[in-house]
Parts: structure tokens; C-alpha cells; sequence
């Protein structure tokens, strides 16, 4: 029950983020999302993705977004087309519909192959068994540090 | 040692920023195009050597210590580092005279040797969510490398690959994540062995359908090609070149064809679907094609069309047919860079990419129209050329296999590609030259170069073929038409 109620509280500020129009409201409602969603993953024994999710991603991800919304000027109202409006939901009702299916109707009924689980704490799993993964871990920080340095650059002025 | 492919130029990438305080231009340059020259000898010789004396699944061992980063290189593997290192490398040289008015060349290089390290990794991984990490690789790096030259088109063009990228991720994640729940392992190897336990064909449908958008997406497979004609024309032309020439590739086509093939198996269903797939984006891609006037966004949509050819050979799931999906993936990936580069040297001569304000500029220049004819008669499947090749053994598979109503829609689809490539051909380069551009000059050196060197291996290709099958293109194609079994046998580790 209270699992239900905490996935239906993180689908709601998870919608919300998306449709309100103050970024700032936006941005506080993906932080109470992902406070849900580390919730989650503390009940399902996912200490880890808990601390990370809310120091990260609930912590300095939103410093990050409301710092940027506070230091940028509106350039005035950006006007949006009614279709997403009026399409959104009828998405959302139809992945609903198509989700519990599968994960009721379909799923269910499979079996499950138990391969034995990584041993080890979490830094010995992370460390001796994703090795490969923070080497790529490592490509994507270094692409988003030099995709900010390229983007926000200071252009020559025969190029502009 | 197969690490070297992602380790050189994840290296490289980090240090570029510091090499460019010292030295602007000439040390990136210079660097960048030696590493990607190193990556090209070293995928020839070394990664030949590895895959001779039976698949190369490799163990790190750093100081003596077994690393747990578990490589795979194999036939296939290996054909799609090779098309990486060789377009790399043409591209690298390109650079140099084409970055010039962008500014910031070590970032640039940083950021295309990130994509390239992001590309190896992906083809290397023996693992689920390392493929997923290396995709991200790549993708983090060339949404950066389309917004470079920062104006309204290219950033907008970002934005929208990015978003479209991220709802791609959404649904590769996903199924990687039920694959996960079900088997408790994301090993290729544990997961192909589950599968064949499980018997679970409605887990099979879902997760090939979630593939099917992430990486049909990633792949611009019609209908999920929205993104792919904003993003290649406003990209600068080397970055175009790369994207349309390798990156959908690998991120799309590789992903799905090492997945469906190695570790679902190709069913009938999941072939129908693919074929299908492959038909449709031919059609629609070569139609829309046909109606540009921006020779870019002419050359993207016929990507399009190109890669359902692709999809429609592998799909197709004989072994010839997955010969001529692999080598027609092969040569696209050559002549799409050479067109996307040609397309790039007439926009930096004359500042236009609209087909009907341009004009006999092959008297002004003579390189870039004489590579243009090659890459345009190639891809159009004129013989003796490389694309004729690759076509022709699609079109004998589809019609072995009795699928004739797909092989008359390849062949009618390769005439209308012919003819929207002798109008660029018609309204770029021949006729009566445009007095607007009597003072336009030949691409400079390097381009020029690039460009001789792509169109070369077009006609090298063309001629030696045989050679190149045997060599290259049958290793890739015997580890795909062995299927799940490949990957339950030879993935142990």
C-alpha cells in the first residue's frame, strides 16, 4: 500500500515537473520526485541509488537548476502548441493501460533464470565488477565538461 | 591489447584541452590525425592478428592484477572498428583545413575523439549496460559536436537530437532493465543462455519492440528518423560525415544486429519486422530525398533510405543476406562520408547549400566534383563500384529467399536514388557555371586529400571486392549466421 502510494506520488511530481510552466516550480517538483524515488529505492534495500539519488539528483541537481533559472533573464513567454496539451494525457492513460498489461498479464507468468548475484559489498561490486562501466563513466564526464567548454565559448569575431 | 581502441582515444580526448593552451591549431592537429592513423594500422594489423587464432575475448590484466573489463572482438567486432578507424581518419585529416573558422580546434578534437572512444567501446562490450554506458559515450559527444558552430539551426538541431536521443535511452534502458529482472545477469553470454532456458517469447516481443524504438531511433530507421534530417545538415560537414557514416551504424545497427542475432536469435517475426522496417525507410527515404533542394538534407534522407537496405539484408537473416546488409553497411559508410565532405567543401567555397543557386562548380573545383561523381555513382549502385556490389547481393538474397516483392522495391528505390544524385550532380557541379562563383577555389589540401582518399577506396573496393569479402566481410558474417549459439559458446568467461 504504502509502496502504491509513494510510486503514485512520484508519477504525479514527475508529471508536474513537465507540464508547469514556472521552471522553478519545475525544477522543486523533479526534486520532490526524485526525494520519492530515493524513498523507493531505501525500502527496496538500494541504500546506494538512495543516497545518490538524493544527494545528487535531488540535492545538487535542483541547486544547479534553480541557480541557473535565478541567474537567467525571461526572454518572454515562449508560446507552445495546445496539441501536446491535449495529447499528453491521452498518452499517459494508454501507457498506463499498456503497462499494467504487460507487467500484470504478460510477465507475470514467465519464469525467472537466477544467475548467482555479484558478491561483495557495494565498492568491491562497483570497483572489481563494473570496471568497464567507469571507464565509460569516465567518457561521458569528460564529454559533458568539454561539450559545456564548446558551447559556451567566446566566439572570434571574423566567425560571427 | 583491445583496450587500446577505447583507452588511446579516451587519453588522447583528455589531454587535447591542455595540448591546445600550448599549441592552437598545429600540435591538435597533428596529434589527433597520428592517433587516429595509429588506430586505423592498429585495427589492421593487431585486431586481424587477435580475431586469426579464434574470437579475442580479452581480460585486462593492469600490473600483473586480472582487471574485471571483459572485451569481445570478433569478425564483427572487427569490421566496425575498421569503419571506424578508416572514416575517422579521412574525417581527422579533413579537419584541418575545415575546423579552421570554427575556433577551438582542441575542444573539437577532444570531442570527436570522445565520440570515436564512445564508438569502440560499444563494439567491444560484452555487457548490456556497457553497451548502454558507451552509447552515451558517443551520444554526450556528438550532440556537443552538431551545436559547434553555435548558431540558431545547429543549436536547435541539438536540442532536438538530444531529446529524441534521451526518449531512445528511455526505452533501451527499459528493456535492459526487464532483461535484468528476468535473468539477473547483463552479461551477452548469461543472457543469451537464459533466453534459450526461458523459452519466453512474449519477453523476446517486448524487449525487441523497446530495441526496435531505442535503437531505431538511434539507428533513424523510418519511423523513427524525425531527429536525423534537423541534425546531419546543421552539424559542421565532418561531424555530418561521421554521424551519417558511422555513428547511426553503431549505435543503431550494430546494437540491434548484435543483439537480435546474437542473443534473441532471429526469429521469423523479428525478421518480417525488420524487413518491413528496411523496406519502408528505403521508399520514404529516397522519396523525400528526391524533393531537397539542400544538398545536406538531400544526403540525410537518403542515409535514411541506405540504412533500410541495411536493415533489409540483415533482417533478411541468410547468410548472403547478412553479407550484403554488412557490406552494404560497409561502403555507406565510406561514400555517405565522402558525399557528406564534398557537400561540406562546396558550403565553405560558396556559402550555400541550396542545390538551385549553385552551378557548374566543377570548373572551379575539379577535385571535389570528380570525388562527388564517384561517391554519387556509388551509392546510386552504378558498377564497377563498391555500392553495386553490396546492392547486387542484397537484391540475389532477397530473391533466393523468395522475397521479391522486397527485391523490386530495392531495385526501383536504387533507380530513384540514381536520379536524385545526378540532379546534384546536374545542379552543383555541371551545366553552366554560375557567374556568382567565378572566383571560388578548390577545396584546400587536406580536404581535397580526404576526399581523394575516400573516393579511392570506392573504386578500390568496387574492383577488388572478392578480396574484401573474404577478408573482412565473411569472419562478421559467420558470427552472425551463427546466431544465439556464437554468443553461448564463444562469450564464455
Amino acid at each position: 500500500m504504502i509502496q502504491t502510494l509513494l510510486l503514485t506520488a512520484l508519477v504525479i511530481f514527475s508529471i508536474l515537473a513537465v507540464l508547469l510552466r514556472d521552471l522553478l516550480k519545475a525544477a522543486i517538483s523533479l526534486a520532490i520526485a526524485s526525494i520519492f524515488l530515493a524513498i523507493i529505492f531505501f525500502r527496496m534495500n538500494a541504500t546506494y541509488a538512495g543516497v545518490f539519488e538524493i544527494s545528487v539528483v535531488a540535492g545538487l541537481i535542483t541547486v544547479l537548476f534553480v541557480s541557473t533559472i535565478a541567474l537567467t533573464k525571461s526572454d518572454g513567454d515562449v508560446r507552445e502548441s495546445k496539441v501536446v496539451s491535449i495529447l499528453f494525457p491521452i498518452f499517459f492513460v494508454l501507457f498506463i493501460i499498456i503497462d499494467i498489461f504487460v507487467m500484470k498479464t504478460l510477465l507475470n507468468r514467465l519464469m525467472v533464470v537466477r544467475y548467482p548475484a555479484p558478491t561483495g559489498n557495494f565498492g568491491q561490486v562497483l570497483w572489481g565488477q563494473r570496471t568497464l562501466d567507469l571507464v565509460g563513466q569516465i567518457g561521458v564526464i569528460f564529454a559533458g565538461v568539454f561539450a559545456v567548454i564548446a558551447l559556451f565559448r567566446k566566439r572570434d569575431k571574423k566567425d560571427e | 591489447m583491445v583496450f587500446t581502441f577505447i583507452l588511446v582515444p579516451l587519453v588522447m580526448a583528455s589531454l587535447m584541452p591542455l595540448i591546445g593552451k600550448i599549441s592552437k591549431k598545429f600540435l591538435p592537429d597533428i596529434l589527433t590525425n597520428i592517433t587516429l592513423l595509429f588506430l586505423l594500422i592498429y585495427s589492421i594489423t593487431i585486431g586481424r592478428q587477435i580475431i586469426s587464432s579464434g574470437t579475442g575475448i580479452r581480460q585486462l590484466v593492469w600490473l600483473g592484477q586480472q582487471l574485471n573489463i571483459t572485451l569481445a572482438l570478433d569478425g564483427f567486432s572487427l569490421l566496425m572498428l575498421f569503419l571506424i578507424s578508416l572514416v575517422s581518419f579521412a574525417v581527422g585529416l579533413y579537419c584541418i583545413n575545415y575546423m579552421e573558422h570554427y575556433g577551438s580546434k582542441a575542444v573539437f578534437y577532444a570531442l570527436f575523439l570522445l565520440m570515436i572512444a564512445g564508438m569502440n567501446g560499444l563494439v567491444l562490450a560484452t555487457d548490456l549496460f556497457s553497451i548502454y554506458v558507451f552509447l552515451e559515450v558517443a551520444a554526450v559527444a556528438s550532440y556537443a559536436l552538431v551545436a559547434f558552430g553555435l548558431g540558431y539551426d545547429e543549436l536547435e538541431a541539438s536540442f532536438k537530437y538530444l531529446m529524441l536521443s534521451a526518449v531512445a535511452t528511455a526505452f533501451i534502458l527499459v528493456s535492459i532493465a526487464l532483461i535484468f529482472g528476468f535473468t539477473d545477469s547483463l552479461r551477452l553470454h548469461d543472457v543469451a543462455l537464459a533466453f534459450q532456458l526461458l523459452n519466453a517469447k512474449y519477453l523476446v516481443g517486448l524487449c525487441v519492440t523497446l530495441f526496435i524504438f531505442g535503437f531505431g531511433l538511434k539507428a533513424a530507421i523510418v519511423p523513427f528518423h524525425a531527429w536525423l534530417p534537423d541534425a546531419h545538415p546543421s552539424a559542421p560537414a565532418p561531424i555530418s560525415a561521421m554521424l551519417s557514416g558511422v555513428l547511426i551504424k553503431i549505435s543503431g545497427i550494430y546494437a540491434i544486429t548484435r543483439i537480435f542475432l546474437n542473443v534473441f536469435g532471429l526469429n521469423p517475426a523479428i525478421s518480417t519486422v525488420l524487413m518491413y522496417l528496411g523496406v519502408i525507410s528505403i521508399l520514404v527515404g529516397a522519396i523525400i530525398a528526391f524533393s531537397q533542394n539542400d544538398i545536406k538534407r538531400m544526403l540525410a534522407y537518403s542515409s535514411i533510405s541506405q540504412i533500410g537496405y541495411i536493415i533489409l539484408g540483415i533482417g533478411l537473416g541468410t547468410p548472403l543476406g547478412i553479407l550484403g546488409g554488412l557490406f552494404h553497411l560497409f561502403n555507406h559508410g565510406i561514400f555517405k562520408s565522402l558525399l557528406f565532405l564534398n557537400s561540406g567543401a562546396v558550403e565553405q567555397a560558396t556559402g550555400t547549400r541550396a542545390l538551385d543557386k549553385m552551378g557548374g562548380l566543377a570548373k572551379r573545383m575539379p577535385i571535389t566534383a570528380a570525388t562527388s561523381v564517384v561517391g554519387s555513382l556509388s551509392i546510386a549502385g552504378v558498377p564497377p563500384l563498391n555500392g553495386f556490389w553490396s546492392k547486387l547481393i542484397i537484391i540475389i538474397a532477397l530473391v533466393q529467399a523468395k522475397a521479391y516483392g522486397f527485391a523490386i522495391v530495392a531495385v526501383l528505390a536504387s533507380g530513384i536514388t540514381l536520379w536524385y544524385y545526378l540532379i546534384i550532380q546536374r545542379q552543383a557541379f555541371f551545366g553552366k557555371l554560375n557567374e556568382t562563383w567565378n572566383n571560388v577555389k578548390e577545396a584546400p589540401f587536406w580536404m581535397s586529400a580526404s576526399m581523394i582518399i575516400l573516393a579511392l577506396i570506392c573504386i578500390a573496393i568496387g574492383i577488388l571486392f572478392p578480396i574484401i569479402i573474404k577478408s573482412w566481410l565473411v569472419p562478421a558474417t559467420n558470427v552472425l549466421s551463427a546466431g544465439v549459439y556464437y554468443t553461448i559458446n564463444l562469450f564464455r568467461f
